[in-house]
């Protein structure tokens, strides 16, 4: 993973989102930068599913909010309609212009219940969107926007206006929330662990409102866990994150049936169920992930890859097409 | 449960209730199990389901205001008998019965370095030495897998990595060689490739040292493969106990068998439509009369809402909790049945398939 490169890049008026050589680093001290994000490339088709896994601290969170410019990256691009003749780079923007495009692009959190303000009315925590974009009240029409939502994602429109937080589960937590992020009308809804938090009954039941929500409003859909199955079930393509950098792109049945980084062999062989494609002798990752403020030369993933020689501390591996819709960065990835 | 010679621990009839503002809580209701020395055992259920709650009460963790009733024997000892003398047997439980939290972040002391925390209960509970803990604490980490012990036992919480953490704090469950470690969700908040590490540690440890273990948890995949019984709790009942094998391959609980289909599989296709479980757990302030799934069961017959099924032996080692135990043909009756009239007893409306409706149709599932 190391690998750096843009040929998983896909063309095209489809492409609703293009990040580009995306850096997200922070300063911790005494010249010191935690590499959090370093040159990560990926898009987004119209309608699609992405998703985007890997262990704590891979990155794939900070690589979601720098989608939305919390906080805009170090350096990179982040594009809408990149090959439409109007596209807009968010990087480039900034007050006004930049909450001209936000509700374009929404998000969604991992715990639900410190996701929403437990002093406010629900109604008025997902009606709050839609009150910011449109100068002044809502409207007759923004009020019956509010009601549709809230029914589509289950919650009686009457309780909203009534409750507050609190008085939901978890589950009816993150209704809300997916509720709040559409009554904006969005075309991209990022999904930053929607279901972790949750049981495995009512998760079952939030990753088939997902799934609704994306056909019904025609979502497209960024979608980040580290619960492979989970990622299986939902998305069409993969982006696999280590340490900041992305070890191996396709299309998700290729990666899940022939995974070819070892990295990815080893997170698919760890799951409590394993994947078919891998065997026990794949499950190889010692505890530790090196400190992103100091990342290994070369291949980032090499400390921990029992595959690694030589090359892999000298010369970073470019991100190679294998067959199809399927990129891997990696001197020796298994074909 | 083969109960041949006298079991390691034994709990019967345990009922624990929780007195709140919005009634009494029947956090568990009439919990029976034994565990054999050297044999490990999954609880599985969801939130709510009593498990953690039962296994506080084998730790003497519970509140002072939590109603407790049934009978805990510890190798032969009345543990409810004990924790009502307190003092008397401190060196019980910590020593002979050990527990691991789920977040090693909360159960760990912040400002106190992690050799220190693992040697306090050597000096306390067997009086060692300062030296003679210290160097044992070494020794802990090692077995524990942890790299450069001698380092880390000065180390702060903080300074070390969440799957480092829990090592950690299995280094201290372990220090006074518990006969029964009970694990509350050890891997909860790790990562996967972490939470494989872990399990497998608790399972080589538990082989080596002869001992049992109580693995708690959400999460089937968790047990699949490692416990020697699994026990599936709901609404604080005990619904299914059987050999792990066996839950996997011939689950007779409609609720196991709507656990297991509620849970995404990783090799199947992508876009499967999952299948949630209808409705919502039971609040348990009101115990219902009839079985607890019955609201949510697609199986559900008036003899489920009239009388509450009893844990009933279905074969060898597999007791179920259920007047149609699923793969018997009273199961089949009762499903055809149920959805040629398009409900169930409770009112659940089933698909003419047999599925619960709001499994396969699209939109709201749950209300306030």
């Amino acid at each position: 993973m190391a690998g750096r490169g843009t040929v998983q890049l896909r063309g095209g008026e489809d492409v609703i989102l293009r990040v580009e050589n995306l850096v997200q680093e922070f300063p911790v001290g005494r010249h010191r930068v935690v590499h959090a994000v370093s040159d990560v490339s990926f898009d987004l088709l119209k309608g699609e599913t992405l998703g985007i896994v890997g262990e704590s601290g891979c990155g794939k969170s900070t690589t979601a909010r720098a989608l939305v410019q919390l906080p805009p990256p170090t350096s990179g691009r982040v594009v809408l309609d990149p090959d439409s003749g109007n596209e807009v780079d968010l990087t480039g923007l900034s007050g006004n212009d930049l909450r001209d495009v936000r509700p374009r692009l929404q998000m969604i959190f991992q715990d639900p219940i410190s996701s929403l303000n437990p002093r406010r009315r629900v109604r008025d925590i997902v009606s709050e969107g839609l009150e910011i974009w449109s100068d002044g009240g809502i409207g007759t029409e923004g009020q019956e926007r509010v009601d549709e939502v809230l029914h589509a994602v289950g919650i009686d429109p009457a309780a909203a206006a009534s409750h507050r937080p609190h008085q939901f589960s978890g589950g009816q937590c993150q209704r809300i929330s997916i509720a709040r992020a559409l009554t904006v009308d969005p075309e991209i809804l990022i999904c930053d662990e929607p279901v972790s938090a949750l049981d495995v009954s009512v998760q079952a039941k939030i990753l088939n409102l997902l799934e609704d929500m994306k056909a019904r409003y025609d979502l497209s859909l960024i979608f980040i866990s580290h619960d492979l199955s989970v990622v299986r079930n939902v998305t069409d393509r993969v982006v696999v994150m280590y340490l900041g950098k992305i070890c191996e792109v396709g299309d998700a049945d290729r990666l899940y049936e022939a995974p070819a980084h070892p990295y990815t062999r080893a997170l698919l062989a760890s799951a409590p169920e394993p994947a078919r494609s891998v065997g026990v002798a794949d499950a190889v990752l010692g505890d530790d992930i090196p400190s992103p403020t100091e990342p290994p030369s070369g291949c980032r993933f090499r400390t921990r890859c029992p595959l690694a020689i030589e090359k892999c501390a000298t010369e970073e591996p470019q991100m190679q097409q294998l067959d199809g819709d399927h990129f891997v960065a990696c001197h020796l990835p298994r074909v | 449960m083969t109960g041949r010679q006298a079991p390691l621990l034994s709990v019967r009839d345990l009922k624990v209730v929780f007195p709140t503002p919005i009634g009494m809580v029947h956090a568990v209701d009439g919990v029976s199990f034994d565990l054999e020395a050297g044999q490990s055992m999954g609880i599985v259920g969801e939130s709510g389901s009593g498990k953690t709650v039962t296994a506080k009460t084998l730790m003497n963790l519970l509140p002072s205001y939590a109603l407790v009733d049934g009978s805990v024997t510890f190798d032969g000892r009345d543990l409810r008998a004990l924790s009502a003398e307190r003092k008397s047997e401190k060196h019980l439980w910590g020593v002979e019965i050990s527990m691991v939290f789920q977040d090693p972040m909360t159960s760990l002391n912040p400002v106190k370095k992690v050799g220190e925390q693992i040697a306090e209960s050597l000096r306390y509970h067997l009086g060692e030495t300062r030296t003679a803990a210290r160097r044992q604490a070494g020794d802990l980490l090692e077995q524990v897998g942890i790299p450069e012990p001698g380092r880390r036992l000065d180390e702060y919480p903080h300074q070390l990595s969440g799957g480092l953490r829990q090592r950690v704090v299995i280094a201290a469950a372990l220090a006074c060689e518990p006969r029964i470690l009970i694990a509350d969700e050890p891997t909860t908040s790790l990562d996967v490739t972490v939470q494989k590490h872990i399990l497998d540690l608790l399972d080589d440890l538990r082989a080596e040292r002869g001992m049992s273990m109580i693995l708690v948890t959400h999460d089937l995949g968790v047990v699949k493969g490692r416990t020697d019984e699994v026990m599936v709790m709901y609404a604080g009942r005990t619904m299914e106990e059987a050999p792990t094998e066996e839950i996997f391959s011939r689950q007779s609980h409609p609720y196991t068998e709507a656990l297991m289909e509620t849970i995404p599989k990783i090799n199947s296709a992508g876009h499967t439509r999952l299948m949630p479980i209808p409705g919502q757990p039971p609040v348990t302030t009101s115990p219902p009369i009839g079985c607890p799934f019955a609201d949510r069961c697609r199986y559900t017959t008036d003899r489920c809402v009239a009388q509450g099924p009893l844990l009933e032996a279905l074969g060898d080692d597999h007791q179920v909790a259920c007047h149609t135990p699923v793969g018997t043909p009273a199961a089949e009756t009762a499903l055809a049945a149920n959805a040629a009239r398009g409900h169930t007893a409770t009112g659940l409306e089933i698909h003419h398939s047999g599925v619960p409706v709001g499994a396969v149709a699209d939109g709201p599932a749950e209300q306030v």
